[in-house]
């Protein structure tokens, strides 16, 4: 090799790779695109005076007030017990019945009507139903947080065990694997990748289900403290919980993201990327 | 020794499909060390022949039987290699060579220690840790050969294992399945659309024709064994020319009698 020519780096990526950003490359761009957001709405909320558009540091400021009261600090220990809970049951529920619908036909024309409608469904509508059943407290809360999160995994995970490899299933029957053994052994390290794909979604979903679960019950968590807020007109106090619910979806799903690395590190990058697209 | 008597299968209808014989009444015997390449066109039913062996596909009438008992599903006596690798993406080399002793229950200890020597026997050595997706197609295609012999069955069952990889690799893992067959002797039962790859490695050719499936000859390879050192000889020869190039005469009858005969059906 007499010459080298240097490749430029592409500059244009598939959408949906790394959706939080910079992974190995820089994050000048990101950095870049928060501040000036930052400044345009410090800026043009003291200019344009826009009702319930406190300028952002009238909100960091009340987030502070806030935290040091210890407001916050409760409701979002609440808020995570109920997503914990929530999103738990989600997790072991959506999965094992996707996995039943995945693996039996007759599971699936048994419940996939219900499954597909109650997907597209508002999970809300479900909101005065629970809290006449529970009553006030944490559990129509965890209720809801399942109406969002759980279909949402099913669907998945029934897609995840319908596109498993047919060659894959064929060459375990081939060297005489048990149903069993196919199961654990094919089936579903194949189907991972696609449930946890599910699971992401599924994680963001139950984030949004628990704070519209807590401000319509309004008894407890960072949903509560919207509400109480809201009937004061303490827009800089919304805004404040706005970002600690921002804070709690990203490093949520985050974790996701770190389990779903651990569990699907095989799959070659480009498909990792159009799974993140589909 | 594999006995095939009477052997249909038909396709069901799907949708708008009319039914597909794909076997129409076929007898075959199998000798025991025998390298038996089936060679023909596409739809000519022998990659549906194979699947019936290894016990992946019912089969509508006719009996089959190896070693005078009668086939049900897959047994340990047999073991597949696929034309799309069936890897594991997810299993190591290791562990992909060791899955069918590992189904069947063979120790850790054991059935790694047997996997490291065909790992070794197919040329991966070193490779152990790695991925399928990580290796290129040929040497994906000897893990999948590897993960046959691991098992040691009677009966190997391949079904153009060669058929997705490029010319030059092809013609490597050729001679290796040579090497190892000549040392091995197993029975192989080797599915394949090339002529010169049926006449290469096979003791006898099966030769298929499609609409339905059926055997119009059975054609014995008189070139001396072993092969495997005298592959580019062997290639060169008088003999591998004119056997081949009947073969070929053949193989385009029946495409010709199909453009005169099926004009009606919609191209392939």
């Amino acid at each position: 090799m007499s010459t080298t020519t240097a490749v430029k780096p592409r500059r244009f990526h598939p959408p949906g790779l790394a959706p939080l950003g910079r992974i190995g490359g820089s994050i000048a761009p990101t950095v870049l695109s928060l501040g000036a957001g930052a400044i345009l709405w410090e800026v043009g909320a003291r200019i344009w005076n826009v009702r319930f558009l406190p300028p952002l540091s009238d909100v960091l400021v009340r987030l502070a007030e806030l935290t040091a009261d210890g407001l916050i600090v409760v409701s979002l220990r609440n808020s995570l017990i109920n997503l914990a809970l929530g999103f738990g049951i989600s997790l072991v529920f959506g999965i094992g019945i996707g996995l039943l619908m995945g693996a039996y036909r007759k599971v699936e024309m048994a419940l996939d009507w219900w499954v597909y409608g109650l997907d597209t469904a508002p999970g809300l509508v479900f909101a005065p139903i629970f809290f006449a059943i529970f009553g006030l407290g944490p559990e129509p809360i965890i209720a809801i947080i399942v109406m969002y999160a759980i279909f949402t995994i099913i669907v998945n995970t029934v897609a995840a065990i319908r596109t498993v490899p047919a060659p894959l299933i064929e060459m375990g029957r081939s060297y005489c694997a048990s149903d069993r053994q196919l199961f654990f052994r094919i089936i579903l390290p194949a189907a991972t990748p696609l449930i946890m794909a599910g699971v992401r979604i599924g994680m963001g979903k139950a984030v949004k289900g628990m704070v519209n679960g807590e401000m319509f019950i309004a008894a407890v968590g960072l949903g509560a403290v919207i509400i109480n807020a809201g009937r004061r007109f303490d827009s800089a106090a919304i805004l404040a919980v706005l970002f600690v619910t921002i804070i709690v979806a990203t490093v949520s799903v985050k974790i996701v993201q770190l389990v779903d690395a651990r569990l699907t590190g095989w799959l070659p990058a480009t498909q990792r990327r159009r799974r993140a697209n589909g | 020794m594999i006995e095939i008597k009477d052997l249909s299968k038909t396709f069901p209808a799907r949708g708008k499909d009319a039914p597909v014989e794909a076997i129409h009444d076929l007898n075959l015997t199998i000798r025991d060390g025998e390298f038996l390449t089936v060679l023909g066109p596409s739809g000519c039913g022998k990659t549906t022949l194979l699947r019936i062996i290894a016990g992946l596909e019912p089969w509508d009438h006719g009996s089959i039987s190896i070693d005078d008992k009668d086939l049900r599903g897959p047994g340990p006596d047999r073991a597949m290699v696929f034309q799309s690798f069936a890897l594991l993406p997810w299993a190591t080399i290791l562990q992909n060579v060791a899955f069918g002793l590992d189904v069947r229950g063979v120790s850790k200890k054991r059935r790694e220690e047997r996997a490291r020597e065909l790992i070794d026997m197919v040329g991966l050595k070193g490779f152990e840790n790695r991925l399928p997706g990580q290796l290129s197609g040929g040497m994906q295609q000897r893990v999948g050969l590897a993960r046959a012999l691991a098992v040691d069955p009677e009966i190997l069952l391949m079904d153009e294992p060669f058929g997705a990889l490029d010319e030059q690799t092809r013609r490597l893992l050729q001679e290796e399945l040579l090497v190892i067959w000549e040392q091995s002797r197993k029975t192989v039962l080797f599915i394949t659309h090339s002529m010169e790859e049926a006449v290469l490695l096979g003791d006898r050719i099966v030769l298929m024709s499609p609409r339905p499936g059926r055997i119009v000859d059975i054609v014995d390879v008189p070139l001396v064994r072993p092969r495997a050192s005298a592959v580019d000889s062997i290639e060169g020869s008088a003999e591998f020319a004119s056997i081949t190039s009947d073969l070929w005469q053949r193989l385009r009858e029946m495409q010709t009698f199909r453009r005169h005969h099926h004009q009606d059906e919609p191209a392939a």
